[in-house]
Order: structure tokens, then sequence, then C-alpha cells
């Protein structure tokens, strides 16, 4: 169809095309400005699910991430204190042989008495540590304070500590009890366990009290068992610190992964755009200068 | 036998027939940039001749001419083009709003962002799990609350906004039919209008081009079906009659919604506006409200640690139990206050009074969380002594459950979803309805985009004959008014002959 071509036809044109062309100049800028690719559900919704699903699984990430950093806080700070009672049991033992080779008069080994009822008061204020206002070793009923001196008809050996996990969330369906119950460390109370640290020690010191160095040195046996059940608990510790730490790793790697993939997804190709945004600057300035030529003139322009 | 004065009628007549032509083109420069006019052209005709046909016929040689005559004046105009337009534009005028709601609905959804549905989902379960390293912990609950908060409010004024959209589009349907009804009563009065001056046998050129470009108006806002009769246009929507003739059926919202339902009303902008509610709009406020009641009461399956106590008993949990629970409201309900001695919590959420369910615009947090942040449960497990039951509040099951519960999958009413997900995560359904809005909105913003070239295609076809070209219309001027000054010339030969005759022979005698 051969076409008349009118003046309203080329104003229509031109304008549909500037139009066009300034839609399109509209858009490059808003991914510059904002950086991303998909600014609503239209301009890609297959990216945007998946976009939804990073940010959701980054949020998550993050997430997991201070629940771990939490988590080796209070592992680390097991590992402290654990330390610390292992410190304390190689002074009783000490104290204990050095108390049962026959030659010490009543008075050194009520001097070694002494320092025997001191070490327990220290090892029982180890069992009542507290981090972030938490008795660790009290299970859930970390509220509560487990070893309370000041309790009526109050005994060490007798204390039960509460046997529920803390458990801290590190992973998707990942819990990882932090916790170790002050019975696991010091000894069962109820029935108590021959081995419990407090009965231990109140034998020694009642055997040391009489002069009974045999009947003390009997006790050495327990206070060997007692300990390597200390160290264990402790290298137990290291072995979660170590997992908690190989899971910190993943959950970075993840959380470097998750966010390489929300960018593929959702930010804008910088160079790309910027080419783009100038070639569609010159072309809206083209069309610009040449709808002024074209439109102007017409056969009003030159006859007289 | 010819008059002395023949000449003269015949340079008169050139005169006056060249000069309506120069009108005309005058009219058409003048219109050039009327919206829906068209070019008019004057039909000239030789005059009848000298000696027709007949019985008193003169022995002079030849038909003498006796010059020319404007015998009518017309529209450059194909019809077959305007019921080209006006079928492109009904689906132009239907796309036009689907776009624009569904773009408006994508606005309402805002994803992706930090401030969108998922981001406060997100904070919630990130609360919860905060909260599960301290439960004990009064800011920590707090934070679950305010979360829960943001949570409830993005759900009740996601769905305002789009119940707002709604009642816009109800407004707007009224607006377009008003538009509506002046169109048809206009176009009718034209029909007479029309009639009444064609009746003399003249062309009511410019009431055809008003008549003609209010049709196009009303042919983007409902679908019509022109036929020219006698009377003038006869317009039909569908079955219903519009115009015929000078009688008028106005459009109702009513009469809209009714030929909706039919089918009579299937494209235009009033369709446009009508889908968008029913089955854009109303779609997407079911899915979020069915998002809302499944988050609060859909089933999931949890697994109740060891050691924990159910309400009601007192007996801990041997082994790790596996059950069916409804919803947040489900899971908060296993667990227990803050409250001494141990009390069962209570549903998270709660609906608004007078509502009868969980809706998106419905849900709120239960009031005694909000008034007292014990009332939230993070614990599962209780301890007896002497018939008295003790929270432990170090437990903090219920909390690692909850956070647990964005990787949970819900069961979903499948009858409500509108998206066929029975079962899914939270944040999958989530995605995948606004995924669908993408797509939705990417079709119905092609489609539009379709529907305009192919308008803008038929009116260029339109403007290519009927638009008034300047240099066209210049060049007829040159035309005219050369031949006008020819006959005027004409003229002066002519009175110069008769100068010649009547003064300068038969000179003998003076």
């Amino acid at each position: 169809m051969s076409l008349r071509v009118t003046p309203g036809m080329m104003h229509m044109q031109l304008s549909r095309n500037l139009n066009r062309n300034l839609a399109q100049m509209d858009s490059l800028q808003n991914q510059l400005t904002t950086g991303r690719k998909i600014n609503k559900p239209s301009d890609d919704p297959v990216g945007i699910t998946y976009s939804l699903r990073y940010r959701t699984e980054l949020a998550s990430n993050e997430q997991f991430q201070k629940n771990a950093d939490a988590a080796h806080s209070w592992l680390d700070f097991n590992d402290t204190v654990l330390g610390q009672a292992g410190d304390v049991m190689k002074r009783i033992k000490e104290l204990t042989v050095n108390g049962s080779n026959g030659t010490n008069p009543q008075d050194a080994l009520d001097s070694i008495n002494s320092e025997l009822t001191q070490l327990k008061s220290q090892l029982i204020d180890i069992a009542n540590s507290k981090l972030n206002g938490k008795y660790v070793f009290n299970g859930q009923q970390f509220d509560k304070l487990p070893y309370d001196v000041n309790a009526p008809g109050f005994d060490a050996k007798q204390v039960v500590t509460d046997a529920g996990d803390v458990s801290y969330a590190v992973g998707v369906g990942v819990t990882l009890p932090v916790n170790i119950s002050g019975n696991e460390v010091f000894g069962t109370g109820n029935p108590v366990e021959a081995d419990n640290v407090f009965s231990v020690l109140d034998n020694i010191i009642s055997n040391f009290a009489v002069g009974n160095q045999a009947g003390a040195a009997a006790q050495l046996g327990n206070l060997a068992s007692r300990d390597a059940k200390i160290t264990n608990a402790r290298s137990e510790v290291g072995a979660k610190v170590n997992r908690i730490e190989l899971m910190q790793n993943r959950l970075d790697d993840l959380g470097i992964n998750l966010t390489d993939m929300q960018s593929k997804t959702e930010d804008a190709d910088y160079d790309k755009l910027l080419i783009d945004s100038k070639i569609n600057e010159n072309i809206y300035q083209a069309s610009l200068s040449v709808g002024a030529k074209v439109i102007s003139p017409s056969l009003v322009d030159f006859l007289h | 036998m010819t008059s002395t004065f023949h000449s003269i009628e015949t340079a008169k007549r050139s005169l006056f027939a060249q000069q309506t032509s120069i009108n005309t083109v005058g009219h058409n420069i003048s219109n050039a940039n009327t919206e829906g006019y068209s070019r008019q052209r004057v039909t000239m005709t030789a005059a009848r001749p000298m000696e027709a046909f007949g019985i008193n016929r003169s022995t002079s040689a030849g038909q003498l001419g006796t010059g020319v005559e404007a015998t009518a004046i017309n529209r450059v105009r194909t019809s077959f083009l305007d019921d080209q337009f006006r079928n492109q534009s009904k689906y132009l005028g239907a796309w036009s709003v689907q776009s624009d709601t569904l773009n408006k609905l994508e606005s309402i959804v805002n994803e992706p962002s930090d401030s969108g549905i998922r981001t406060v989902m997100d904070k919630f379960y990130q609360a919860w799990s905060d909260l599960s390293k301290d439960p004990e912990n009064v800011t920590g609950r707090k934070i679950v609350r305010e979360t829960a908060l943001a949570l409830t409010d993005s759900f009740n004024q996601t769905s305002k906004q789009m119940q707002d959209l709604s009642a816009d589009l109800t407004s707007s349907i009224d607006v377009k039919a008003t538009e509506a009804n002046t169109y048809i009563n206009t176009i009718s009065s034209l029909n007479t209008q029309i009639r009444r001056i064609e009746s003399l046998g003249d062309d009511a050129n410019d009431l055809r081009d008003q008549r003609d470009l209010l049709t196009d108006k009303l042919s983007q806002i409902v679908n019509i079906n022109v036929t020219q009769a006698p009377e003038g246009y006869n317009i039909s929507m569908g079955g219903t009659n519009l115009v015929a003739g000078d009688t008028v059926t106005p459009l109702t919202p009513a009469a809209l919604e009714a030929a909706f339902q039919t089918g009579d009303l299937n494209s235009g902008e009033v369709f446009g506006m009508i889908t968008s509610r029913d089955v854009y709009v109303a779609d997407y406020v079911k899915q979020l409200d069915t998002l809302a009641n499944t988050l609060a009461t859909g089933n999931i399956q949890v697994t109740v640690p060891a050691g924990s106590v159910l309400p009601g008993t007192t007996t801990p949990l041997a082994t790790a139990t596996t059950m069916t629970v409804q919803g947040i409201n489900g899971l908060h309900k296993l667990g227990y206050t803050m409250g001494n001695p141990a009390t069962g919590a209570d549903d998270f959420f709660t609906f608004k009074a007078g509502a009868t369910g969980f809706t998106a615009a419905s849900m709120q947090l239960n009031a005694n969380i909000t008034s007292d942040t014990n009332n939230i449960a993070t614990s599962m497990r209780t301890t007896t002594t002497g018939g008295t039951s003790t929270v432990v509040v170090g437990n903090n099951s219920l909390a690692l459950l909850m956070s647990g519960l964005n990787e949970v999958k819900f069961t979903f009413d499948q009858s409500a979803t509108g998206n066929g997900i029975s079962e899914a995560t939270i944040n999958n359904f989530y995605s995948s309805m606004v995924g669908a809005l993408g797509v939705q909105s990417q079709e119905a913003l092609r489609q539009y985009q379709n529907s305009t070239a192919q308008t803008e295609q038929v009116d260029s076809n339109r403007q290519a004959v009927s638009g008034v070209s300047l240099d066209e219309e210049m060049s007829d001027l040159v035309k005219y008014q050369h031949a006008y000054g020819a006959a005027a010339r004409f003229m002066t030969t002519f009175d110069q002959l008769l100068e010649k005759l009547i003064n300068g022979t038969g000179v003998v005698g003076r």
C-alpha cells in the first residue's frame, strides 16, 4: 500500500519513537541507579523467585552464623572452665599423694586439709560458673544457681544438676548442644557416684583429719578416674569447637556462594548498562535533531 | 444558439467552483491538527452542456460546454480502516488497564525489597532464633513481639492496599460508564443531525468526523460493533444495543457487570477493569489470605524433642515425637508461658473482632502477647515438685522449632490457594505468588505493547488516507489559485471581446 505521508503521521511517529527511547532510557537509568536488573517481579519473573529464595537463605545463613558465634563462645568458655577444674584436680592429687606418704605429722595433714577445703570451694565456684548470666553447668535450668552453698542442708556431692541440653541452631535442621551438665563433670549427686569429686574430697579430708593416711590414699583411684572424666569432657568440648568451626567455615562459604548467586540474579551489569545507556542517549539526541529538521519545513516555507 | 453573455456565465461558474475548492483547502489546512478530522475534497464536474438531447435542437455544431460546477464536498476516508481501528482499540483498552493494575499490584507486593513480606518473615524467624539463644531474656521476647507485629502489619497493610485497588477499580468502572454514556448520547444526537442534513442531499462531513471520533473513543471503553444503517450508526456491545439511530440504551455499572458475566462485554477498558478486579486483585487477595491463614493454622509436622512435657501432662517424653500441629498457633500451644505455676501457652495469632477466620486483613498478634511478652512460649519443659509444675525457662525447644519453621512445609488449603500449591514452605508459596504476578504483568505489558503497535499501525494507515498533508494542500491551493486567476483572465478576455463588439464595432453614423 503506497502511503501518503502527512505531517500528522510524522509527528505521531516521531513522538512515538522519542517516547520509546525515553522509556528505554528510564529503564536503563533505573537499573543504573538501583544497581539491580530486577526491580519488580515482571522484570524477570523466574529470576525473582530465585532472588527471593537467595535473600531468605542469606538471612537465615546470617542468623546461623550469629548462632554459631554464640555457640563458639559458650564452648570456649566451657573449655576455659574445664581447664581450671583440671588444674584444681592436679593440685588435689598432689596434696593427697603428699599427705599419704606416711611421714607427715598430724599438723601437716591439717594444713593439707585446709588447702583441700579451699580447693573444694574453688571447685564449687567453678561449678557455678556463669556466662552471660547463665550458669553453664546447670543444663536448661541455667537461671538457677546449681551449687548453692547458702541453701539449708547444702552438700555439694548431693547436688543434682539439670541434664537438659542447651542447643543452638547452627544450620537448617542442625542443632548443637553446647553445654555439659555439672554432674557429668563433677560426678552425679543422687545416688552419689563413687568418684563424685566432692564426695572424694570429703572422704580424703575426713581421713586426713583422723590421720588415716591409707584411707586417703585409697581415694587416689577415684581421683584419677574423675580427672580422666574431666579431661574427657574437655576433649569433647574441643571436638565440638572443631565441629562448630567447620560449621562456621561452611556457613561462610555458603554465604559467599549465596551472595554470588544473588548478585548474578539481581545485580545490574554496569559495563553493559553504561554502554547501553550511552548508546541510547546518542540515539535519543540524534532522533531529536533529526526530528527538528524533518518536522518544520513544508511547502508553506518555500512558496511565496 | 448561445447567448452573447454565455462565456461570462462560464467564467463566473469557474470562479465560484475554484473558490469553493480554495475554501475547502483553507478548511483542510485549518483542521490539519484537529483530532478525528478527515480531509475533504471538492468534486468538480463539467456543467451540463448546451444542446441537450431533445426536439428543439438547434443546428449549431457540437455540444458547447458551460463550464464547471462543484457538485459535492466529500470526506476522504475508508470505513474499513475505521472498523479495523475499533477492533484493535478494544484490546488496547483492555490490556492497558490490566497492565496498569498488575503494575500497581507489583508495587504493592514490593519485591525484591528490604521491606516486603518476605523480609518481615525472615526477621520474624531470626528473632525466634535469637530468642532461642536467650529464652529467659526479656529483650529477645520484645524483639519477637515487634517482628510479629511487623509481620501482621505487613499482611494487614498489603491486604488493605489490594482492597483499595479493588475499590478504585469499581469507581473507575462508574466513571467509564458515565464517559461511555456521554459518547453514546452524542453519537445518537449526531445520527439525528446527520440524517437531517443529508436528507437535503449534502454530506455532513464534519459531523460525520465527530461521530467517527466519538465511536473510536467508545471502542476503547467497551467492545462495540458498528453498523451503518439509513438512520445512522447502530452500535451494539455483544448482544446489547447501545445506539440504534436516535434511541439510546445507557450503560450502568450493573449492566456492564451483567454483560461481563454473559460475555457480551469481552474487551475494552471496562472489561479490563472488571477482569483486573475480579480475577487478578481478587486472586492475590485470596492467595495472601491463604498465606496468612496457613501461617497461623496450616498443618505442619514438628518433632518435639525428648524431655519435653506436653501441656496437660506431667511426664516428659521419653523419645523425640513427631506430630502434626496447626500452624504457628498449634506449635505455640505446645509450649508454656513464663508464668508460674506452668501454664500452657495460648494462640500466637488471633483474628480481629468481627472476622470469621484468619485472613491477611484480620490477622493480628494475640493481645495477651502484645501486652505481656511473658506470654510468648519458648519452653516445652516443666518440672513437677510437690504437685506444682514449674516452667524450665532455659528450655528453648519451642523457640528452636519456631525459628526452623521457615524450612517446614505447611499444608495449604488446596481449594483456596489459587496457585495450585498444596504443600510448601511459606517462602515457596510466597515466591511462587510473586513469580506468577511477574509473569502475568510481563504478559499484560507485552499484550499492551502489541495492541498499541497494532492500533498505531491502523491509525497510521488511516492517517495516510485521511490526514491533511500541508504540502498537498499548498500545491492544491496554488493550483486552484491559478485556475481562479485564469478564469478571471478569461472573464477579462471575454469582457474585451464584448468591449470590441459594443464599443469598437458599428461605428458607422457616429
